[in-house]
């Protein structure tokens, strides 16, 4: 806390961060503002003290009035200057994933087209020339999957996502994702079991959004695995409402990252130790997604001993 | 040759390797295709050629995609179905599409080709 207090006084290396000028800063402007409101105090005692005369006094506070007013339009312009960046960087990421996203469809359609025209004898492609096909393919997805999530993230952000829903089963849901994860689980050699107590009521989701959250938790328990590990998936019902409990023995988050695991961006010491793939937007994502329905997510999770989140849903009335 | 096989699908699409994607795709299935590369194109031939649906961009050169939606819904062209197959994902594209008349939306990274042809063919029926 003392040491975030001291380090908000290097208004220096903050104002060369935000790439503003002095006057532009906030965090000079509101140092500014407190050596100010200080002075005026003590000017106030010393005023009232040694003079008695009604013009001095109105003269003295109007001209500190007009003082502070000047300041906190500096701090608003400075602030305004720092929103407007946020802003931009939004609308020139979102300008950038849709520019992105055309290149990226036309190359997906253009594989289907190569695969479903597959033909025969000479035209065949051989079965090494499929493989390479699919691996362009699966790169091409993963692409895809990182713009559509910096897309979504935007869109919530703006409030301008859609969500429809729907009555889905979870288990239903949960084992398409596993089969949508096949790649990754093979190439990181983990095992996923899925256990629920059937007969499960459903839940009023949006089935798409709703498997992008799971993607990405399921993901990452296979991605922050050790080879040969295990994740459990387990679905029950609990006080009317659904359990989702996705369990890895992997690499965990230190205790000490535990409050930033859901922000945007965030991405754990530990996993950067694993060099897995991913820029921090899914876990933001999944609570973003899950909010809308009603849900919740949390988890426990211990460095090098793994993690286990957990989901509750409202289950849907019939 | 099938009924289906004389339908005839207009594809308003500025992308040339999309466009020539979805045209072998439905051209495999038996359908005649029509391509445009802008809007203004687009329109001119939704009004000449009277295709039996139309599958439309939002993003196109000259004319974008809800103009082009609009001028068909306001001529005699106005019971074509037109499926919008764009990227424009936000809930006021959506809103925008489907009130100015537009049948179905689709989203080209979440669609495959073959549910462009489940839904072109859910619409020819």
């Amino acid at each position: 806390m003392f040491l975030k207090f001291l380090d908000d006084l290097n208004f220096v290396s903050a104002c060369r961060k935000y790439k503003l000028g002095l006057w532009q800063c906030p965090n000079f402007l509101f140092l500014m503002m407190g050596v100010v409101t200080i002075v005026v105090m003590f000017g106030t005692y010393f005023v009232s003290q040694h003079y008695y005369s009604e013009t001095v006094t109105i003269a003295s506070v109007s001209l500190v009035a007009v003082f502070i007013l000047t300041i906190s339009s500096f701090i608003i312009s400075g602030v305004e200057k720092i929103a407007e960046a946020n802003i931009m960087k939004s609308e020139f990421i979102s300008v950038i994933s849709h520019q992105l996203c055309t290149p990226l469809s036309a190359i997906k359609w253009n594989l289907e087209v190569l695969e479903t025209e597959n033909g025969e004898g000479d035209d065949k492609l051989t079965p090494k020339q499929l493989i390479f096909l699919q691996n362009i393919e699966k790169s091409n997805e993963k692409m895809l999957k990182l713009v559509n999530d910096l897309l979504e993230v935007i869109r919530i952000d703006q409030g301008r996502s859609v969500f429809v829903r729907d009555k889905v089963s979870l288990v239903q849901l949960a084992q398409e994702v596993i089969q949508n994860l096949e790649y990754l689980k093979i190439a990181r050699k983990v095992s996923v079991n899925l256990r629920d107590s059937s007969p499960l009521p459903r839940v009023y989701v949006d089935p798409k959004k709703m498997k992008i959250a799971m993607e990405n938790l399921i993901g990452n328990a296979i991605k922050f695995s050790e080879e040969g590990d295990e994740v459990n998936i387990i679905l029950r019902m609990e006080k009317k409402r659904i359990m989702l409990i996705i369990e890895d023995h992997g690499v965990g988050i230190p205790r000490y990252q535990h409050s930033r695991v859901f922000e945007k961006f965030f991405r754990s010491n530990n996993a950067s130790k694993y060099r897995t793939e991913g820029v921090g937007l899914g876990l933001y994502l999944v609570k973003a997604i899950l909010k809308n329905f009603g849900g919740e997510v949390w988890f426990e999770s211990e460095a090098n001993k793994g993690s286990t989140f957990y989901v509750s849903l409202p289950a849907a009335v019939n | 040759m099938s009924e289906e096989a004389k339908r005839k699908i207009l594809i308003i699409e500025d992308d040339k390797s999309l466009q020539n994607a979805l045209a072998e795709m439905l051209t495999q299935e038996k359908y005649e295709i029509i391509s445009a590369f802008d809007g203004e194109e687009g329109l001119k031939k939704a009004k000449d050629e009277k295709p039996d649906l139309v599958l439309l961009d939002i993003i196109l050169p000259k004319k974008d995609g809800y103009e082009v939606l609009a001028e068909i819904k306001k001529g005699e062209e106005k019971n074509i179905p037109v499926l919008i197959l764009t990227n424009l994902e936000e809930i006021d594209n959506v809103q925008k599409a489907i009130d100015l008349g537009a049948t179905t939306f689709m989203v080209k990274s979440d669609f495959s080709l073959k549910d462009v042809l489940e839904k072109v063919k859910e619409n020819l029926k």
